[in-house]
């Protein structure tokens, strides 16, 4: 995939280059407002991560005349203020998720990923969601392995349901708190993952094969893969 | 300087010379439709005896005609004329053709000879020009009897007038700049000390304040008003420099940590298993620094806000109920019962902020409470404020480190080892305050409660 980093702080634009090099992607950066704009009009991106703060034209500019011109390429913000009026301002200017700096490197691919897939499979409303021999059927809201019936509470079914969409994605525990609680906040302890654990119980147990999986420094992985 | 400084606040934009200027105007305005008025009135009274006077002695003349006939007229007029009782009464006896037959003039202008009813002329004579107002009555013979008066009493009258208005102007103008001025300067000199302190406020002498003087006028409330905005200014001040001092203070520690773990990789050829070890370490720490970082920035920013445009109203119940059912894993984890009593309420405000403070609040309690005990949770509301109460069986906290532990980065000696990082309360603290609620804590007999207000109507 190619991706347009616009970032003017070097060390953090070098950072994020060599992160997502080494995931595959190929990268095009710029290190000011205007430069990114002529390379996200010229150029064809499958993302952009764009830093708010920006010097000249700043990163909400281009964003609103990016999105202006009726272009649609998925757009990740990264920005040093975190509250809910700057997010909500950011997401209202057109961006597609946001990031707070400071940020964990597995937080930023995570995203990207999810960015990208999200483009890769538009509008496609499915009933039901497969993973290996992990069955959930949205309308039922029935979840079956290996044919089994699985007992799920209304949360775990979304925390399932947003790990399926995700299948063989990194997602962060971050990105599980905003998308299945819908909160924005900090967790002082790692709640989550007392949920995925009851939710691994659920899902593994009694299979050789665990569909669910830890990602070091990272967060977690629903997949086939080991 | 003073003195400049007084000119500039009396300059033609300033809000004084413009006060001043309007007084006097309006002083002025007053004046000349007092006068105006006073004007009309008085003419038109004298306007009005005059053709009374005129009316009843040109009709004494018609009754004279017609008792003694034209010759009686005609002496009667001869003799007024001569010796006249009134030296403004004039009198004239016009022929059908408009010959002068008998009176004070010698000429007449043409309009006059062939008019009926009241006319106005002016006689040239050796006075000059005189106004003369008269009725011309035409009797049976087809002569014309002319009655008037020379307004002299009414022209000296109008001059009379003119002049003292006039004077009366100069006086208004006089006076209302004199008072516009005195007002300028009141002004001037009760803004002279505000402007003066908040010029040496911005130069930097933050512990100034404006005199109060308690008397409640539109200055006196500015000044309260600008010392609360002082006041508060200096609060964040504070609050900013106490962070930097504990940022300073509380993130060497780990920072040294990290670094001298780093120095020890590179020194120690360890077997890779181990350096991988190290590593994962380097980056918990990291993490847990960056976390506190983030917490940190978040505080301080909610501290600097005041209840926003982005708050909303919503029910207060199922976010209390998603944060319970968030920490009930790691509740009964711990072997603790996570108990929790609501009813449904509303508050305004931002939810994302207040589901912080609830979550730090059962994170907490869930953290120092008991296994096997219970940590309760009430949510209710008064009719004034919603209550949110989290007590749990812990150890508590004695009453004398009650305040202290709302403080940034202050942890019980006890907790020190325990994970967290002495943020919790002080989010919890400020969230509250943002919302124009409180944070108390009690003793829950054993462990601690803590009861957070949160008003329906932020007082501001």
């Amino acid at each position: 995939m190619r991706i347009l980093i616009v970032e003017d702080d070097p060390h953090t634009a070098a950072f994020i280059a060599k992160g997502l090099t080494e995931d595959g992607h190929t990268v095009d950066q710029a290190a000011n407002g205007r430069d990114g704009l002529f390379l996200a009009t010229t150029e064809t991106y499958d993302a952009v991560v764009l830093d708010r703060m920006l010097p000249g034209v700043d990163g909400l500019t281009v964003l609103r005349t990016l999105r202006g011109s009726g272009n649609a390429t998925p757009v990740l913000l990264l920005t040093a203020l975190g509250d809910v009026d700057h997010r909500v301002e950011g997401l209202r200017a057109g961006a597609d998720d946001y990031l707070v700096k400071p940020f964990a490197y597995a937080e930023l691919s995570a995203r990207i990923d999810s960015l990208l897939r999200r483009r890769q499979t538009p509008g496609t409303e499915t009933t039901e969601l497969r993973v290996g021999d992990l069955e959930l059927n949205l309308l039922t809201r029935e979840a079956k392995r290996a044919g089994r019936s699985i007992e799920l509470q209304p949360r775990e079914f979304r925390l399932l349901e947003y790990l399926m969409r995700q299948a063989e994605r990194v997602v962060t525990r971050t990105m599980l708190l905003e998308a299945v609680w819908d909160y924005h906040f900090d967790p002082q302890t790692n709640v989550i993952d007392v949920h995925i654990s009851r939710l691994r119980q659920k899902i593994d147990r009694h299979h050789p094969k665990p569909l669910l999986h830890t990602v070091r420094g990272a967060g977690y992985r629903l997949g086939v893969r080991e | 300087m003073c003195v400049n400084r007084v000119v500039g606040l009396l300059s033609a934009r300033s809000t004084s010379t413009r006060l001043a200027l309007a007084v006097g105007g309006l002083f002025l305005l007053s004046y000349l439709l007092l006068g105006a008025g006073l004007y009309y009135a008085v003419s038109r009274i004298f306007m009005q005896d005059l053709h009374e006077v005129i009316r009843l002695d040109s009709q004494d003349l018609v009754d004279l005609y017609r008792e003694s006939g034209h010759a009686g007229l005609m002496t009667e007029i001869s003799e007024r004329t001569t010796s006249p009782d009134d030296d403004n009464a004039v009198y004239e006896l016009i022929a059908p053709d408009g010959r002068l037959l008998a009176g004070q003039f010698s000429n007449l202008p043409d309009s006059v000879r062939i008019s009926n009813g009241w006319v106005k002329f002016d006689e040239h004579n050796d006075d000059g020009v005189v106004r003369v107002i008269a009725k011309v009555q035409p009797l049976h013979d087809g002569s014309r009897l002319l009655t008037g008066r020379r307004s002299r009493n009414q022209a000296r009258f109008e001059a009379l007038v003119q002049r003292n208005l006039l004077y009366a102007l100069l006086a208004a103008a006089g006076l209302g700049g004199l008072i516009g001025w005195i007002t300028a300067r009141w002004v001037a000199r009760r803004l002279e000390s505000t402007y003066d302190i908040a010029n040496r406020v911005g130069a930097g002498e933050l512990a100034l304040r404006m005199p109060e003087d308690d008397s409640d006028d539109a200055f006196d409330r500015l000044a309260k008003r600008i010392n609360a905005m002082l006041d508060r200014i200096q609060e964040l001040l504070d609050g900013v420099r106490h962070a930097t001092d504990h940022i300073a203070h509380d993130l060497r520690t780990p920072l040294t940590r990290l670094r001298n773990r780093l120095e020890d990789m590179r020194v120690e050829h360890a077997a890779p298993e181990q350096f991988a070890v190290e590593l994962d370490a380097a980056t918990a720490e990291t993490d847990q620094l960056l976390a506190t970082f983030s917490a940190l920035l978040r505080l301080t920013r909610i501290e600097a806000q005041t209840a926003g445009a982005n708050d909303t109203e919503f029910a207060m119940q199922p976010l209390v109920l998603d944060a319970v059912e968030l920490y009930a894993p790691i509740a009964s984890e711990r072997g603790i019962v996570l108990d929790a009593q609501t009813v449904p309420c509303t508050q305004r405000g931002d939810a994302d902020q207040l589901f912080q403070l609830v979550a730090n609040l059962l994170d907490n309690a869930l953290k120092y409470a008991a296994r096997g005990t219970r940590v309760a949770l009430h949510l209710y509301d008064d009719g004034d404020a919603v209550f949110l109460l989290v007590g749990d069986h812990g150890a508590g906290i004695p009453a004398a480190d009650r305040e202290r532990v709302f403080d940034r980065f202050v942890r019980l000696e006890e907790h020190r080892g325990s994970a967290g990082s002495g943020l919790g309360l002080s989010l919890v603290r400020a969230i509250a305050h943002r919302h124009g609620g409180t944070v108390t804590l009690e003793d829950n007999s054993p462990g601690l409660r803590v009861r957070v207000r949160l008003p329906h109507a932020v007082l501001r």
